[in-house]
């Protein structure tokens, strides 16, 4: 059976995943002294750690979100890729080099170790478990949709997302795991590859197929069904037709029972879950509220919404400024040696991700090709896991649909480990109370447990969309602090509290209801980019509390900003002084060998 | 301009001014009486040790620039403020310029919109510069701001050196 293939296969990929994430943690524990001395050597030099960067970064939302939005939305989802990029040129600009020599490991390092107040310790606790929360409900989501889109929705949600969770919890607690640079590296390169080859070798075969089939997306004719498709909805869904179009249905549609030839007219329709929709070939393709309307939209900019401009700049204030805010990215930065190495490993970055996200614009062109279904179903983020299938069909197919949900597993498993870690990390440390050890093992649990609870009650978003929120709320309180706390000796505590609590405040409580999926439309489109305000609210509010709290600022701050910029080779930034800073605390304390004082992350 | 205020106006030759400024800030040190080398060592004795022991750069004279842009002398903290402004004016530079090129183009394509169809080796250009043509634009954007930035530290150790 065609369904059950499929499911071995991808239980098979999983295991595999499973195996070599737990071999390689075991792999490096043993030769813990060996790299211990490396590390300290400086051998890991910025192309492991470029690589360690891009392979924890990125998630469901790039190896399968980018596919699904492209499919969707055309040359408009580019920005996705494009904004996830650009945010490590900012990172560059502005932050990784002083960051790196601050010596911090989290960001409530950083904002103790700058401005010298418990009190912004605590926020920034808040929002590194918050930001990581909203991050790993897309990872578990696309988990979930993984297991179900192989089977054709006959095992739930819920069975991938906890398979994920179950590997990471048993990874982090026999410590295993380590968030190993070399580890996190490979998983990069395992990614690349899991999604290159089954594209290259979809194009080369689409190639082979006729010229019309292959240009009509560059023609503006409207999306058109190549075979005869039976869609049976998943979910309660609202289609758009541009014309009146006859259709075969049985289910409901409208609210009204209907079984047989209905014809539509233009506009929306609602169509309730479990509603068969028969196409004949050659029948136009309906698509979900949203989606672009036909080819012609779909390939020029701004094309499937009026409102595109402005939701398009706001993504990219939340995508550019919010990577700087991410708390299992910064860490990573903790294992180059010292500045101008920070600088040469994001530009590698920048070119690892560059080449990454060629492969997802490809494979949304293909699933436009071949699965124009999904565009009736709403499942897009299940593009790529079909493609293999709908293209080719035979053990090809089985091939490379186990190659590809092994890259997503491998997607999910290491984006979620580090989120997991980094959450665990300020829980255990800041928040639970307890002895230490016992406190992250039971860390672990409470941070995943919250975004798992929150994926399967409510009615979720696309996976980039939904990493999306996470980037505007890391834009609007983790940007300013940064920027600020680098560039400006003006910088108080009470004015970074305050800005962080407004923006990010704000930004929470507009992605909240969005990420819940609770809000119309029209609604919905303002609140869930809500970084072209917040951002700038946050940065006023810093910058205008700050002055009037003057007399807060630091006395040392001259000779902070000294240690953050000065060149490294005059050693400022060499020395370590926690006592002079306050006890800081170890972020991940089974993690983190602190016996060297702490430096290098492995 | 909010950032890093109160220093003086970089003007066409950022270093020319910081050298300048540094000059005349060591003259009015110099007319001062001197806190001493020895005194500062005697309030803050683990500080000047840390110095040493950065083995690098290990001759007397650094030592004591060092020393001075550590204990926030005028001279050091004029130096120190002269190479936060010259990187951060570095960075808003190239930052404005990524921001006028992700602004530009779906503005371009919105005001003109038959640039949006044309076709450039079978791809329509909007997809030819979101899907390919700006990763290289990025790179080189990083590339230009590592090696200015790594000039300026350059230039910043150079002068502490001397």
């Amino acid at each position: 059976m065609r369904e059950q293939a499929d499911f071995y296969v991808t239980i098979a990929a999983m295991v595999l995943i499973a195996l070599w994430t737990t071999l390689t943690g075991i792999y490096g524990a043993r030769t813990r002294s060996t790299s211990d001395f490396l590390v300290a050597s400086r051998t890991v030099g910025p192309r492991w750690n470029a690589a360690a960067i891009s392979g924890e970064y990125l998630s469901a939302a790039s190896f399968l979100g980018v596919a699904g939005l492209v499919l969707k939305g055309g040359v408009d989802a580019l920005w996705y890729p494009v904004g996830f990029t650009a945010g490590y040129l900012a990172l560059l600009l502005f932050v990784a080099a002083p960051l790196r020599r601050s010596g911090a490991y989290s960001l409530p390092d950083f904002a103790e170790l700058r401005l010298g107040s418990v009190r912004l310790r605590r926020i920034c606790t808040l929002f590194v478990i918050l930001i990581g929360w909203l991050y790993l409900v897309p990872q578990l989501q696309g988990a979930g949709l993984t297991v179900a889109a192989v089977t054709n929705h006959h095992y739930p949600m819920w069975i991938g997302a906890a398979v994920v969770m179950v590997i990471v919890t048993f990874n982090i607690y026999t410590g295993w795991i380590r968030s190993i640079t070399i580890v996190q590296a490979f998983q990069y390169w395992i990614k690349l590859t899991a999604l290159a080859i089954p594209v290259f070798v979809l194009l080369i075969h689409n190639a082979g197929d006729n010229q019309k089939f292959r240009n009509s997306l560059l023609s503006s004719a409207p999306l058109t069904f190549t075979q005869p498709a039976d869609v049976v909805l998943p979910g309660d869904v609202t289609l758009a037709v541009s014309e009146p179009m006859p259709i075969q249905a049985a289910g409901t549609v409208d609210g009204q029972p209907v079984s047989g030839l209905v014809t539509w007219a233009p506009g929306e329709h609602h169509v309730a879950k479990g509603t068969t929709l028969h196409f004949e070939a050659g029948s136009r393709v309906p698509v979900i509220h949203g989606a672009a309307l036909d080819n012609e939209s779909w390939l020029r900019p701004m094309g499937s919404s009026p409102h595109a401009l402005p939701a398009t700049y706001s993504l990219l204030v939340a995508l550019l400024l919010g990577t700087m805010g991410l708390p299992h990215v910064l860490g990573r930065y903790y294992t180059d040696p010292d500045g101008r190495a920070a600088r040469r490993t994001t530009l590698l970055v920048l070119a690892l991700l560059g080449v990454f996200y060629l492969f997802p614009m490809a494979s949304g062109w293909l699933a436009r090709l071949y699965l124009p279904q999904l565009l009736v179903s709403g499942n897009t983020d299940a593009a790529l896991l079909l493609l293999p299938r709908a293209a080719l069909g035979g053990w090809p197919a089985l091939l490379l649909g186990g190659l590809i949900a092994a890259g997503a597993f491998a997607a999910f498993v290491s984006a979620a480990t580090g989120l997991v870690i980094s959450v665990a990390g300020v829980l255990s440390t800041d928040v639970l109370p307890g002895r230490l050890r016992g406190k992250f093992r039971a860390a672990t649990v409470a941070a995943w447990s919250v975004p798992l609870a929150f994926m399967l009650a409510v009615s979720s978003l696309d996976l980039a969309q939904g990493v999306g929120l996470a980037f505007a709320v890391a834009a609007s309180s983790f940007c300013p602090l940064l920027v600020l706390g680098i560039w400006w000796r003006g910088l108080t505590d009470t004015g970074a509290a305050a800005g962080m609590l407004v923006g990010g405040g704000l930004a929470t409580a507009a992605v909240l209801p969005a990420a819940a999926g609770v809000l119309p439309p029209t609604w919905h489109a303002v609140l869930a980019q809500p970084a072209a305000f917040t951002v700038p609210l946050a940065f006023l509010t810093m910058i205008v509390v700050s002055r009037r709290t003057r007399d807060r600022i630091p006395s040392d701050v001259s000779r902070i900003l000294l240690r953050l910029h000065a060149p490294d080779r005059l050693g400022l930034s060499e020395r370590q002084d926690p006592s002079q800073f306050g006890a800081r605390i170890g972020v991940v304390p089974t993690a983190l060998p602190r016996s060297r004082g702490g430096r290098h992350r492995r | 301009m909010s950032l890093a205020d109160h220093a003086p106006d970089p003007g066409e030759d950022p270093w020319a001014a910081l050298e300048h400024a540094a000059e005349q800030a060591a003259r009015a040190a110099a007319t001062r009486p001197s806190p001493g080398y020895p005194l500062v060592g005697g309030a803050k004795p683990a500080k000047r040790e840390r110095v040493v022991l950065a083995k690098r750069r290990s001759s007397r004279r650094v030592v004591r620039t060092l020393a001075d842009l550590e204990d926030q002398t005028s001279v050091g903290e004029v130096l120190v403020r002269q190479l936060v402004r010259v990187q951060l004016v570095l960075s808003i530079r190239l930052m404005l310029l990524t921001a006028i090129v992700l602004v530009g183009i779906p503005l371009l394509f919105l005001l003109v919109p038959s640039l949006s169809t044309v076709t450039i080796l079978n791809l329509r250009l909007p997809w030819l510069l979101l899907g390919l043509v700006i990763y290289p634009f990025f790179i080189a954007v990083a590339w230009s701001y590592n090696r200015s930035a790594d000039r300026n530290e350059q230039d910043f150790a150079e002068m502490v050196e001397n």
